[in-house]
């Protein structure tokens, strides 16, 4: 049994013996073989990850509640993790309950809301706005799935700062026939796409993907300027003119 | 005669001479009122600058010596510095892919900041200024943990040191000394405040970094003395200085910066001798003590930042 985590951590407090944990997102280790100890490497409350799960050595816990150190006797007591926080304390801006305001970086696996901002024959360039966490299964963040119709099935939304470049390939737009996709007919620009981060990219652009049921468009509007309500996996409704308009939609829950 | 364009009246007129409002010896050349051993309070404050991701606000005491003198054009001026972080954000199109994050920083004296006015276009010490503090935060960040994004650091140095003692000021010349100096208390404060404001942005560091300033000064008629955290102002000589950014729990140190006439290492056996190494431990505790106040600093606003958004 070691000491209890330190109610607050501040980069370079030493949080744990790597020994008994494993270093989670907000910590580091220290480089020299002498000390062993995982260092925080965030300002924030740390939290310890249950041992049994091995994906939540990855995934940031998005509440700030401490839970209860609990590592077992003869294996390893889990992942020290410091979640980040809200950049500061004196930003105003709108949080809803679900949408958390951190620095966020979309990563190879996550899931985005990115809006479209030109339709090329080649891809589709959009700004990523919102990135999903991952989603934790048993982790201290995972109970709530499928409470906020929204998110069901992925982690806490974190609002991005500033928008990320990224592009949808015309290959990626759908799992199958990707080689008969025309672009023109799965996007318009102003929609909002729900969609999977698979590369880094290039210098400027993430690559996203949208080849899945559950990805794709989830908001549209239609050339009169109403939203629409999706009809089929490929096509919206304008509720008012009653006109139809091709989409790659995402499966709706 | 140009008559096509305005020209000034036909007498020339002559600026006007103000009287030196400076004049007398109404502050003494060494006028320290600290122990050696003793740095200047700091107070530190993040999270300020609500439109940046990540802020701090430094400030040093200015010398209790001279506030008798009731006259502003006397006082002794403190050191205000703030820092704003953006980031991380997006590199610009043209930029080439980056694995991990990209500092740039910046340091600019606002245009009050010191007695001299100074302009709006980046001068060499600025830019001498924000090199220094480059090298010392690069050591410090984490940038794996950031592919593709960089980051912005802008320290605004509100109110900067002078770098001679008023009454040479009050002459109009610098006292015959080579100045400078003053820009070592700053860039301590830079990197302290810096470090503030990155963690308050939320961006992976390996451990806080903090800046101290030691220094070789000569006091009238005493023996050449060693003291912490000086202000160019309270001495009458600084013979030797030494700015270190340095990483308390690691025991690294990411920046050194001396200037000055002094030996590299000891020869006599006196327990402090004035070398090289000397002013470099004592700057490491003059570090080691702008901690203390940094750490206090940071739990203070992460708690506050805790209990809101445990609210909202």
């Amino acid at each position: 049994m070691s000491a209890p985590l330190p109610p607050l951590a501040y980069p370079g407090l030493p949080l744990g013996p790597s020994s008994l944990y494993t270093p989670g997102p907000g910590t580091h280790l220290s480089p020299s073989p002498s000390s062993t100890h995982i260092h925080a490497s965030l300002a924030g409350r740390p939290i310890l990850l249950p041992p049994s799960n091995k994906t939540s050595t990855l995934t940031p816990s998005t509440n700030n509640k401490a839970t209860k150190p609990t590592p077992s006797p003869n294996n390893r007591g889990g992942a020290i993790s410091v979640p980040s926080i809200l950049p500061s304390a004196t930003h105003a801006r709108p949080t809803s309950k679900n949408i958390s305001n951190k620095n966020v970086l979309p990563e190879v696996g996550s899931v985005v809301l990115a809006r479209v901002l030109r339709v090329r024959g080649r891809g589709v360039d959009v700004g990523i706005l919102v990135v999903y966490d991952k989603p934790i299964e048993g982790g201290p963040g995972g109970g709530k799935e499928g409470k906020d119709g929204g998110n069901a099935g992925w982690g806490e939304g974190n609002v991005c700062g500033e928008e990320w470049q990224g592009v949808i390939r015309r290959e990626d737009v759908r799992a199958t026939e990707r080689d008969g996709v025309v672009c023109a007919e799965g996007f318009r620009v102003g929609d909002v796409v729900r969609g999977v981060v698979i590369s880094l990219g290039d210098q400027s652009n993430y690559y996203l993907t949208t080849g899945k049921n559950e990805l794709g468009v989830v908001m549209a509007k239609s050339e009169a300027g109403n939203t629409m309500v999706p009809i089929s996996w490929r096509e919206f409704r304008d509720p008012v003119t009653g006109a139809t308009e091709s989409r790659k939609v995402a499966k709706p829950f | 005669m140009d008559r096509r364009r305005v020209n000034g009246p036909a007498g020339g007129t002559a600026p006007p001479v103000y009287a030196s409002t400076l004049t007398g010896k109404t502050a003494s050349a060494a006028n320290r009122t600290r122990q050696p051993n003793e740095i200047r309070k700091i107070f530190v404050k993040t999270g300020l600058t609500p439109s940046a991701s990540g802020s701090a606000y430094l400030e040093l005491e200015s010398s209790p010596a001279t506030h008798h003198s009731k006259s502003l054009t006397n006082r002794t001026p403190a050191l205000k510095l703030t820092c704003t972080v953006h980031g991380p954000r997006p590199l610009p199109r043209s930029a080439p892919f980056s694995p991990q994050l990209l500092l740039s920083t910046r340091v600019k004296f606002a245009p009050f900041a010191a007695r001299q006015r100074r302009g709006y276009i980046p001068d060499a010490s600025e830019k001498d200024l924000a090199a220094h503090l480059e090298t010392a935060l690069r050591g410090v960040l984490i940038g794996e943990r950031w592919p593709k994004s960089g980051v912005d650091v802008v320290v605004t140095v509100l109110e900067g040191e002078e770098d001679c003692p008023l009454e040479a000021l009050a002459e109009g010349n610098q006292g015959g000394r080579i100045g400078g100096w003053g820009l070592m208390s700053i860039l301590s404060g830079c990197i302290t405040v810096a470090s503030a404001a990155v963690t308050d942005a939320g961006i992976d560091c390996v451990d806080l970094i903090t800046g101290g300033v030691a220094a070789i000064v000569r006091q009238p008629s005493a023996p050449l003395q060693l003291v912490l955290d000086p202000c160019p102002s309270d001495h009458e000589e600084i013979v030797a200085a030494c700015v270190i950014g340095y990483l308390q729990s690691r025991d690294e140190v990411t920046e050194l910066w001396a200037k000055g006439n002094i030996s590299p290492s000891s020869s006599g056996k006196e327990t402090k001798p004035l070398c090289f190494e000397t002013l470099v431990d004592l700057a490491v505790e003059a570090a080691n003590g702008a901690r203390r106040v940094l750490v206090e600093a940071i739990k203070e606003s992460t708690e506050a930042k805790l209990e809101s958004s445990a609210v909202g």
